[in-house]
């Protein structure tokens, strides 16, 4: 006897007894609580369980047309495996910044420190490969939303954090100025990503989750993009050209989410 | 599911069959409307579908589904920003009941229902899975990311709330010289 026994016998009318019965409630102390005053509790919880809903006969006959219209490209992305869509989203990050590296790389990359690239490389890398694995992959422990807020906040200081790594004489010494031109680099590389994540999502609206996570990815994606292509370490130009492009992807993943409920 | 993902659309319908039963029971605790459960329930499998080929074969299906649901459950309250609580004037949940104890039956479950309703999330949430979706604890361990271990506490406070607010309080010397339970049962 064990407890999925013992709720099965209340739920069917039966007041489970016998030596099995006792045998179970000496060393589970959970189903000893339902036997208690005359069995209360399990009768009670037997009866509430033994409730149900009125059934819709056409429940699956809707299920079948919501799952005839998973067709097209976006319906075949969003069933692929998930270790495939993780990896595809990691080779989108790797496309843009060999992409951008090729395109064109910051004056002073000959001088850059080899211990901000390791620092950067590894910093960036692990905030973007946390946020893919916690957007893509099925978890039963989702985080409270403050966690994602959190992690957001936290891909938005990361910029000015690495301007405190050992930089060159170039970064040290730049203006505000070009941080529009920054942005729109940025924000121009990283869009594949974002297309895919769209496409990824298994939600018909994203959730407030995926809004964060798809946000701190993209975000982290365009600072390390121009952390290759822009030498400047001006705090305000970090802030109006590279931070900016995470707060951007956020506010467009929320138009798309709002998008999604009109239609 | 090996058959589904296989792509035989008869093995579908075999699922839904076996657990939009369990679904339905485990949702509409919390949301007391059917349509609102039935929602939910289509979403589950619709996920199900686009989750189909992440399904590792030889791992259980039970706590897979009730993980898709429980998260589908959980944005569905963000979303709306509704209370889980029950509603007292909600009877919805005396429909099934028929016959003479019909009525008896009903009280008795919108009763019970209330008292889930007042008890914290996680403990709710253990108990609902295990009485009303049918989950053993080491599959409501699964569906909630949790231990065994944590999920047997997590039913046992449950129960003891439970039992306080059903006007239970007072403990049964017999039962208890009866019963001498260990810390964390045996299964």
């Amino acid at each position: 006897m064990d407890c999925p026994e013992i709720r099965d016998a209340f739920v069917k009318g039966e007041l489970p007894g016998g030596t099995a019965v006792l045998e179970h409630l000496r060393s589970c102390r959970q189903c000893s609580e339902l036997f208690l005053h005359e069995a209360e509790l399990g009768r009670s919880l037997a009866v509430a369980a033994g409730g149900g809903m009125p059934f819709e006969d056409d429940l699956f006959a809707k299920l079948e047309a919501d799952v005839a219209q998973e067709t097209g490209l976006r319906a075949w992305l969003r069933s692929r495996p998930t270790r495939l869509r993780f990896v595809a989203a990691v080779l989108s990050v790797l496309l843009a910044v060999g992409l951008g590296g090729a395109l064109h790389q910051r004056a002073d990359f000959a001088e850059y420190p080899l211990a901000r690239l390791v620092l950067l490389l590894s910093v960036y890398a692990a905030g973007i490969l946390i946020a893919f694995g916690k957007e893509l992959y099925l978890s039963a422990r989702r985080g409270s939303h403050s966690d994602h807020v959190g992690l957001f906040v936290g891909a938005l200081a990361l910029p000015f954090l690495i301007a405190f790594a050992p930089a060159t004489e170039a970064s040290r010494h730049a203006g505000p100025e070009g941080a529009l031109g920054c942005f729109m680099y940025g924000a121009l590389l990283t869009l594949p990503t974002a297309a895919l994540l769209w496409a990824f999502d298994r939600d018909d609206r994203p959730s407030l989750r995926t809004v964060c996570l798809s946000a701190v990815a993209l975000g982290l994606s365009a600072s390390l993009v121009l952390e290759l292509h822009c030498p400047s370490g001006n705090a305000q130009h970090l802030l109006l050209g590279h931070a900016s492009i995470g707060v951007a992807w956020l506010a467009a993943w929320f138009l798309v989410r709002r998008a999604s409920v009109r239609s | 599911m090996t058959a589904y993902i296989a792509g035989e659309k008869a093995a579908f319908r075999e699922l839904f069959k076996r657990y939009t039963p369990l679904l339905q029971r485990a949702m509409a605790r919390d949301l007391r409307s059917p349509e609102e459960a039935n929602d939910l329930v289509q979403q589950t499998f619709l996920h199900l579908h686009r989750s189909r080929l992440d399904f590792e074969p030889g791992r259980k299906l039970k706590p897979w589904v009730f993980t898709i649901a429980l998260n589908l459950k959980r944005e569905y309250f963000r979303r709306s920003k509704r209370r889980h609580e029950t509603s007292l004037e909600d009877d919805r949940i005396a429909e099934p009941f028929e016959g003479p104890r019909g009525q008896e039956r009903s009280d008795a479950a919108r009763e019970t229902a209330l008292a889930l309703s007042t008890l914290p999330a996680e403990h709710r949430e253990v108990i609902e899975l295990h009485w009303f979706g049918g989950l053993s604890f080491p599959e409501v361990a699964e569906a909630v990311g949790s231990t065994v271990a944590a999920v047997k506490v997590r039913a046992h406070r449950g129960y003891v709330a439970l039992r306080a607010r059903l006007g239970d309080q007072a403990p049964d010397p017999d039962r208890v010289a009866d019963v001498k339970p260990s810390p964390e049962g045996s299964h």
